[in-house]
Order: structure tokens, then sequence, then C-alpha cells
């Protein structure tokens, strides 16, 4: 067996199985996490996974298929990752009253102030670009 | 007898993470058959659990013992995110700058907002600062929150309160608001309300999904190193 029919083996086998996919999403992700701990980076270590898996998506060192229904599978129930850390409200029961009003006000004002303003943004750019995009054909 | 201190942990972590993924299952469940906001999982299970967690008299150091091994698996989830992100990569490319456009807009609102309501209001100090970094997703808005002179324990707590109120606002804004495209759908989440928002998107659609897990993480980075900068113009208010 040549070492070009074992790669095609192995990226078959991986191709098919969902469990070796969800390892591979993990392997990335404890391997981010080990070098942000080594070079102490202010960053998650699942982003510096992720722009790895990016850049070996974009330099077909892996095939998007390698990793697609792995992705997939941690995506579609991620809600639940958020789950036991809204628990933490139990450890601030100062935060139950008037206190935990203000600060409730202050955050659904400032998350509705951000998400129209870059809803709007966003779209009025778009609308502006495609606009401008159509106009030489007229 | 003597050993039932370990045996607690134990059993306790066998319940509290069956009790979480079961509780979140049927909140699923019901969302889907009823999609109404107020039913979303991210609204339904947390206040079931914290009513179980209440009523058998267990903290929360007890409580995420035994389930942190769950909130670890948004490093993972992370990772997941360069598919869907690749997978979109041509509208990214053609539209780059109206996605940077929205997220210096929405950083820069989401700061002044926070500081302008907390004043309003009197909040004023280290409670105020911690207010500051709430829209990233936790690791980021801590390593801020760090930087500027807040409580970053307190701000992941406001994190996690702007992921679950921001993913339920952002549908109800979804609905009501003339926003069409998929590009300012996503943007609006993915900035909003980080990674939850992010979940959020991906229930629309795969691109909204894809351009909010994008917007997310730029967001991050950018403030990250934007942090020390804030700070120092900070220090002058």
């Amino acid at each position: 067996m040549t070492l070009r029919s074992i790669r095609l083996r192995v990226q078959r086998l991986v191709h098919r199985s969902l469990v070796l996919q969800v390892g591979l999403v993990f392997a990335f992700w404890f391997a981010g996490q080990k070098a942000v701990d080594l070079a102490g980076l202010p960053v998650p270590g699942g982003v510096i996974g992720m722009l790895v898996v990016l850049v070996l998506l974009a330099s077909r060192r892996i095939s998007v298929f390698s990793m697609r229904r792995g992705a997939q599978w941690f995506i579609a129930d991620m809600v639940l990752f958020f789950v036991p850390a809204c628990l933490a409200l139990l450890d601030h029961r100062e935060l139950i009253g008037l206190l935990g009003l203000k600060i409730l006000v202050v955050v659904l004002g400032g998350t509705a102030a951000v998400m129209g303003v870059t809803g709007l943004t966003v779209d009025l750019c778009y609308r502006w670009r495609s606009h401008h995009a159509a106009a030489p054909a007229e | 007898m003597l050993r039932l201190p370990l045996n607690d942990a134990v059993v306790g972590a066998l319940f509290w993470s069956t009790v979480t993924i079961a509780l979140y299952v049927v909140a699923k469940r019901l969302y889907q058959r009823w999609p109404r906001w107020w039913l979303m999982p991210l609204a339904v299970a947390p206040v079931a659990l914290i009513a179980a967690a209440l009523a058998l008299h267990t903290s929360y150091h007890d409580y995420i013992r035994g389930t942190h091994w769950i909130v670890s698996l948004l490093g993972p989830a992370t990772v997941a995110f360069a598919v869907p992100i690749y997978e979109q990569r041509a509208l990214i490319r053609r539209q780059w700058w109206v996605l940077a456009a929205g997220m210096l807009a929405g950083s820069i609102t989401s700061m002044i907002t926070a500081w302008a309501l907390a004043t309003t209001l009197g909040l004023n100090g280290a409670l105020r600062l911690s207010l500051l970094p709430r829209s990233m997703s936790t690791p980021f808005a801590m390593a801020v929150s760090d930087e500027i002179g807040g409580v970053p324990e307190l701000t992941a707590v406001f994190v996690i309160a702007t992921g679950v109120l921001g993913a339920i606002m952002g549908e109800i804004m979804l609905a009501r608001f003339p926003i069409r495209s998929a590009l300012a759908k996503g943007a609006l989440l993915g900035v909003g309300a980080h990674g939850a928002g992010t979940a959020k998107a991906h229930e629309i659609g795969r691109e909204e999904g894809s351009v909010a897990g994008l917007v997310m993480v730029l967001v991050g980075l950018f403030n990250v190193l934007l942090a020390p900068l804030l700070a120092m113009g900070l220090r002058l208010v």
C-alpha cells in the first residue's frame, strides 16, 4: 500500500464518520488551547483553533467534508452550552432587586441600540451597494 | 459515611448534567411545537433549572462543578464556526466592508449606550466599567473588562445576560424591523448577542449563521486589541 492510498483511505473514513469528525474538531480546539496557554495570549483557544482550520480549509490542506458533519453537530445544539452559565445568577442575589432592575435596563437598552444600529448600518450599506453595482448596467 | 462527599460530587455531577440536558431537550421540543419567543430554550431551560436548584438547595458552586464540561464545549463550537465561514467565503469577500462598517458602528454604540445608560441610572465605578464589554463573547469580554478596570467575574454575568436576552430580543426585532438581507440579520445577532445570537442566527439560516459567527469573533478580537487605548481614554474622562 502506498502512502497515497493510505491517505485516501483515512480521508474516506473521516468523511463517513461523525465520531471522527467531532474528534477532529476537539483536536483543533485542544491544540488552540495549548497554544494560548504557552504564548499567554488574551484570546480564547477556540478562536485560534478556528483560525487554523480556516487557513487549512482555504489552502485546501483539509477538505471541508472532513469536518462538515462534526461542525454541524456542535453548532446545532450550541444553545445548550450557554444554559449552565445562566445559573451564575444564584451567586449574585444582590442583583435581584433595584440594582438588578437598573442593570437589566442597561443590558436591554444597550443591546437594542447595538442591534438596531448594526442591523440598519449593514442593511443600508448593503442596499446602497447593490443599488450602485446595478446602476452601470442600466 | 466518610465517603459521602466524594460520592456527592460524582452523583451531583451526573444528576445535574442529566437534568440540564433533559430540560434543554424538553425546552427545544416545546419550542419546535410552539415557536413563541417566550418559549425559546435559552429562556425556558435556565428558568426551570434555577427553580430546580432553589428547590433542591443547590448552590451555583455545587451546580457548576458538575456541569462545567457543558459550558467548555463552547470552545470546540467556536472551532466549528470555521466550516460555515469557509462555505460562505464568497459572500464575505464581496461584502467585507459592509460588515466592517456594521461591526464598527455596533461596537461604538455598545460602549456609548452602556456608559450613558449606567450614568443616567446612577451606576458608577467598577460596576459601570464592567458593563461596557458585555456584547462580546465571555473570554474577550473578561480580558477587556480587566484591562479597563472592571470586575471580570461581574462582566461574565452581564455577558450571559446580554446573550440570553439579546437572542430573544433579536428574534423579536427581526420580526418587526424592515431588515431583509441575511448579511444584516447575521451581523445584528453576532454583534449584539455574541455566541447565543450566533446560535439563534444558525437557526434562521446558514448565511445568517456564518455571518454572525464571523462578526462575533472579529468584534471580540477588535475590542481586545483596542482595550489598552480605551483604558487610556477612560482615564481621561
